[in-house]
């Protein structure tokens, strides 16, 4: 990026007081611009894709979509950056969609410190990694398949239950199969688990 | 036509039938017949009988990815043109999508070794219960919970509620999405045919319609639904 570019910020945040901050925040940045800000996702077009970053208030998601933020925004670029600009608590698999956190409460060193990493973030994508299970993740795939429970499996491996499910995670997001019966599937077309074991 | 301009009612219905050929079945299910010359969309849902706002709201979210409808065109009279539309949408996917899959399906596993051939089939057989009970239980749970309360016959004992629906709205995009890599990326290359072709653009068409159907009962439907449970408090 050559020094007259700037990368481009989408800002969609209800909040005209947090909006008006935020945008005199960015002003003072060599290394960004506000091109649009936007009260809510009603008036998001996909024009105003075309920037370098959506930094938004996750407050605007509606309640049941809050697990599914980037099928709000993404199509052929995925390598769009988003930033949650927040003051309050989300639950880890809410907020581990955004590639940056932004508090209300940063100072603006902080703030563009946020959206540089967030930058880098977003292009190491999950995409970008080698997809190959590890074998801890095979071996919970095949706990997963026969049935175990998170439970189940966090006593047999002596970690913890958050620790299988973010294996779980990584699992279904490496192989493209969510649900159990699609791991079984998997499990046994690739012979880590036997078809009596399928019933 | 450029991506950003949105369908609107003074266009000629058939304009939006050449930018978008998705927009036919929807035209299919609701029961509008071709041939409509140059009649605008606005002269169409009239002779239909059908809502024109929710009718562009539809085509839009059909059309653009990135549209999120301004709830502020729609009102509680939509509901039940919604619940109309879910309605015939349903019919369709179960008379004329998920039986063209299952058909495909049924002539892939032909051709595969035992093991391969149970799993499939299980794995197909279970979706397609879980789809069928989901489908009976937005008609015959939900939808009419929605007519009672619409009607005002609602005896506001709020043993359901529409926020319910949302928690138990089970996800049946997910297994279709499995389905879909287990037959892009799993089943051995030896069974690649014409037909695991066949039944995966078919697929991806399902997931993408299931995507923009809860779309319409998310964002359209339970908002709406929850004004007028509102209302009753």
């Amino acid at each position: 990026m050559s020094s007259s570019e700037k990368y481009r910020i989408l800002l969609i945040e209800p909040s005209e007081i947090i909006a008006s901050g935020f945008r005199a925040v960015v002003s003072k940045s060599t290394d960004f611009e506000i091109v649009n800000t936007l009260s809510n996702l009603s008036y998001y077009t996909p024009a105003q894709a075309h920037c370098d970053i959506i930094v938004i208030n996750p407050a605007v998601i509606n309640y049941n979509e809050r697990f599914d933020i980037r099928s709000y925004f993404l199509s052929d670029d995925e390598d769009i950056c988003i930033v949650a600009l927040t003051n309050s608590g989300y639950e880890e698999n809410v907020m581990r969609q955004y590639d940056g956190c932004i508090n209300i409460y940063d100072n603006t060193a902080r703030i563009f410190q946020k959206l540089h990493t967030a930058i880098e973030e977003a292009k190491q994508s999950p995409k970008n990694e080698l997809n190959e299970l590890s074998t801890r993740e095979r071996d919970i795939l095949v706990a997963v398949a026969k049935g175990k429970t998170n439970k189940e499996i966090a006593d047999e491996y002596n970690i913890s239950v958050y620790t299988v499910i973010s294996h779980r995670r990584n699992i279904s997001r490496k192989l493209g199969i969510n649900s159990i019966p699609g791991l079984t599937v998997y499990a046994i077309m690739n012979k880590l688990i036997d078809i009596s074991d399928f019933n | 036509m450029s991506d950003n301009t949105l369908y609107s009612d003074r266009m000629k219905m058939a304009e939006l039938v050449a930018a978008d050929g998705n927009l036919l079945s929807i035209l299919q299910r609701l029961g509008i017949e071709l041939g409509f010359g140059e009649a605008t969309v606005a002269d169409v849902c009239a002779r239909y009988g059908l809502s024109k706002s929710l009718f562009l709201v539809i085509c839009n979210i059909y059309s653009f990815r990135h549209y999120a409808p301004a709830m502020d065109s729609l009102d509680k009279n939509d509901i039940v043109h919604i619940i109309n539309y879910l309605r015939v949408s349903h019919k369709y996917y179960k008379e004329v999508c998920f039986p063209g899959i299952h058909n495909k399906i049924h002539k892939l596993v032909e051709g595969l070794d035992d093991i391969n051939r149970r799993l499939i089939d299980k794995f197909y057989d279970d979706y397609d219960n879980e789809v069928n009970n989901h489908f009976y239980f937005e008609e015959n749970v939900v939808f009419p919970y929605i007519d009672s309360l619409f009607n005002a016959v609602f005896a506001g004992e709020n043993e359901f509620s529409i926020v319910k629906f949302e928690e138990n709205h089970s996800n049946i995009g997910e297994k279709l999405n499995d389905l879909k890599n287990i037959l892009i990326k799993y089943l051995p290359e030896k069974y690649s045919s014409p037909m695991r072709f066949e039944i995966l653009k078919e697929i991806c068409a399902m997931e993408n319609e299931l995507r923009k159907h809860s779309l319409i009962e998310n964002k359209l439907l339970v908002p709406l639904v929850q004004n007028l449970e509102n209302s009753y408090e």
